[in-house]
């Protein structure tokens, strides 16, 4: 067993029934990482996270967290993790503190550390006013941010994010990703998220799932630059004559166009020279920017269909 | 201390729910509200007793004549010997009658002086008329202790014969309505668990290092404040209505109590087995209605077929009923309903055992 490595998975996998929703992956995430879980709704990320959590039995294999096997110890895992379910699940009628103090004393947490981390997180999160009132009464994001802190009042070494900021407005989300940002590198985070762009912004390492597999793994950047084979480009312009078109077509791989937007992809494109064919045409180009490639290029290009659905 | 914790948490949910509250302690209201209007007033109807003097002693025509004459509910007529009274109960011009024996006087005198001495006296009742008998034997019981000045029930060698009629009270209905009431405590409990199922609270709870032992007795403890409220409430409303509380209040508040665990345990148990609210509902009424059935609080299990009332008698239900009415209305001690005590003890104790192991086995499917 590797120490460097705070969750490892060993073919791990999961049927319901007949349906494979995790299909053998094999998972090495490093202390203090955050990991992204990528993929469409049933790729089987909160399958896995259930698993590793110790919610749900693996049909076969396993994994470790921190050396603790889930099939063999699993009160010892649910010591040392935190988890923020996908649905928002809080006590209604308690108010924040009796929540994050409920879960925390669960845990063992003593009276004094408990008071100092639940003010702390309520501040932090911007519930401090709100401290005392009926969590029934917050509004979604309120709620959402609620049910992250109560996943992270007993400073677990490890934090499970199953789709934290699902059915948030940009601003909310923007929040708690700057959140999450500040508990990077404390201590280990698996994230799921079906938004590209929020692996893009918060996970060192992504993993993008589908039908259960793993299928692509690394960062960032090291997944887009398996797309490098490929560039795009993006002309905004007025007069674009069926001429110009044609001969685009006969130059690139792919040209599309549509009410003035006219998108390029090929292997090697020459900027200058496309936009000098436009203007000697008599188009009148108002922008025109090669686009650096995204993870739903990646996810595209791997699995052939888009990630969102 | 986990399980305080999510006792507490169950509290504090149960608590600050209006709605809910309102059903918790609203229903055995509303619930002995209908019964006693149903039944308490037909306590005041009156039973004619016949009364045969075998004793010829100036203290049994005291008791005869003075303690059972004062009682406003019996209707007195005096016989010489058993024949005709026995053709009037038969007729149903009697509900009872008491034969004084031979000896009665001496046995009162020495309590009297001190002595403690077995007090008897004859009772002959229509059988199939077991509301009027309880109700009867509990009066006499009551009047003849008071009499000898004696502690301990007297001995009444009931001698039921077979009539028909079809009259009940409040003093036979009391205590089966109340455990009917504490039945419903199986679809409540159920409900309380099956909430925080249906929502993923329990999810969450179970990623937290709790153990089934806490999940079962956290839910239960809550639910254990909810029996004891609702049995005072019917004990009291019950009362209000004229049911007599012969024996130990404390006896027959602990079998109730007995019996409300009972139920909170096959609730855990159901709540365990189910993912829903839309899977526990009839998997609770399941259980209740056939218990409530065989259990013997709306007609007496004794007119079952006999391999039905052993199925009745696997269950606490018709124990509690038994040790309630006995303990009520013909105050008998602990030693008299001693066997299904530990009947009952001993159900809440199973019960529970079953309830925290198939929560441990649906926990992590």
């Amino acid at each position: 067993m590797d120490d460097d490595f705070a969750i490892q998975t060993f073919n791990l996998t999961r049927f319901f029934g007949t349906l494979v929703a995790v299909d053998g992956i094999e998972l090495n995430i490093k202390k203090g990482e955050l990991f992204a879980l990528l993929g469409p709704n049933g790729a089987g990320k909160t399958t896995t996270i259930n698993m590793l959590c110790c919610l749900l039995k693996p049909t076969s294999g396993t994994a470790t967290v921190l050396g603790y096997d889930i099939n063999q110890q699993p009160y010892r895992v649910k010591e040392i993790i935190g988890v923020s379910p996908q649905e928002t699940v809080i006590s209604e009628r308690l108010n924040s503190l009796e929540n994050l103090n409920l879960i925390g004393r669960i845990h063992g947490i003593d009276a004094r550390e408990l008071k100092i981390r639940s003010q702390q997180l309520l501040e932090i999160m911007g519930l401090s006013e709100r401290a005392k009132d009926q969590v029934r009464k917050f509004s979604g994001g309120m709620k959402r941010r609620l049910n992250i802190m109560m996943a992270l009042i007993h400073n677990p070494k490890i934090l499970f994010l199953d789709e934290p900021t699902l059915g948030l407005d940009p601003q909310a989300r923007r929040a708690i990703w700057d959140y999450i940002v500040q508990l990077k590198g404390e201590r280990t985070i698996l994230l799921t998220t079906h938004y590209m762009d929020e692996a893009d912004f918060l996970a060192d390492r992504i993993g993008i799932m589908d039908k259960g597999k793993v299928v692509a793994l690394g960062t960032s950047t090291e997944l887009k630059i398996s797309m490098l084979g490929k560039h795009t480009m993006i002309i905004y312009a007025w007069n674009l004559t069926q001429k110009v078109i044609k001969e685009m077509r006969s130059k690139y791989a792919e040209v599309e166009v549509t009410d003035g937007t006219m998108i390029i992809t090929d292997k090697k494109l020459d900027f200058r020279e496309i936009v000098d064919l436009l203007h000697s045409s008599g188009a009148v180009v108002r922008s025109a920017y090669i686009k650096e490639p995204t993870l739903d290029d990646v996810f595209l290009h791997i699995t052939g269909t888009e990630l969102r659905e | 201390m986990r399980f305080w914790e999510l006792c507490l948490r169950n509290l504090k949910e149960n608590y600050r729910d209006p709605l809910g509250l309102g059903f918790l302690l609203g229903f055995p209201l509303l619930f002995m509200l209908l019964f006693g209007l149903a039944f308490g007033g037909e306590a005041t109807s009156t039973f004619p007793i016949g009364v045969i003097d075998n004793d010829h002693s100036q203290i049994s025509q005291a008791f005869a004549d003075e303690a059972l004459a004062e009682v406003p509910v019996f209707e007195l007529s005096t016989y010489d010997d058993t024949t005709d009274a026995e053709k009037d109960l038969k007729f149903g011009d009697l509900s009872a009658y008491i034969t004084i024996p031979r000896g009665f006087g001496q046995q009162v005198a020495q309590n009297w002086q001190g002595e403690e001495t077995d007090v008897i006296l004859q009772m002959t009742y229509d059988e199939s008329d077991i509301t009027i008998s309880e109700q009867i034997i509990s009066i006499v019981n009551a009047v003849t202790r008071s009499f000898a000045r004696i502690e301990v029930p007297v001995t009444v060698n009931a001698n039921p014969i077979h009539i028909e009629t079809e009259i009940t009270y409040i003093d036979f209905m009391g205590p089966g309505i109340i455990i009917f009431g504490l039945l419903i405590l199986i679809p409540t409990s159920a409900r309380i668990m099956v909430r925080d199922k249906e929502k993923g609270f329990l999810s969450r709870l179970l990623t937290t290092p709790a153990r089934p032992l806490d999940f079962i007795s956290g839910y239960s403890l809550c639910l254990v404040a909810i029996a004891i409220v609702q049995i005072i409430i019917f004990i009291a409303a019950a009362w209000g209505f004229g049911m007599d509380i012969v024996g130990s209040l404390w006896l027959a508040f602990l079998v109730f109590f007995l019996v409300g665990l009972c139920s909170i345990g096959i609730g855990m148990v159901v709540a365990s087995l189910s993912k829903s609210e839309n899977q526990a509902e009839p998997l609770c009424w399941l259980f209740a209605m056939p218990l409530a059935m065989l259990s013997g609080c709306w007609f007496s299990i004794d007119m079952l077929p006999s391999y039905l009332r052993y199925i009745a008698l696997a269950f606490p239900y018709a124990h509690a009923i038994d040790a309630s009415r006995g303990v009520l209305t013909r105050g008998v001690g602990i030693e008299a309903i001693g066997t299904d005590f530990i009947f009952l003890v001993g159900w809440a104790v199973v019960i529970f055992v079953v309830g925290i192991f198939l929560f441990r086995r649906t926990m992590r499917s």
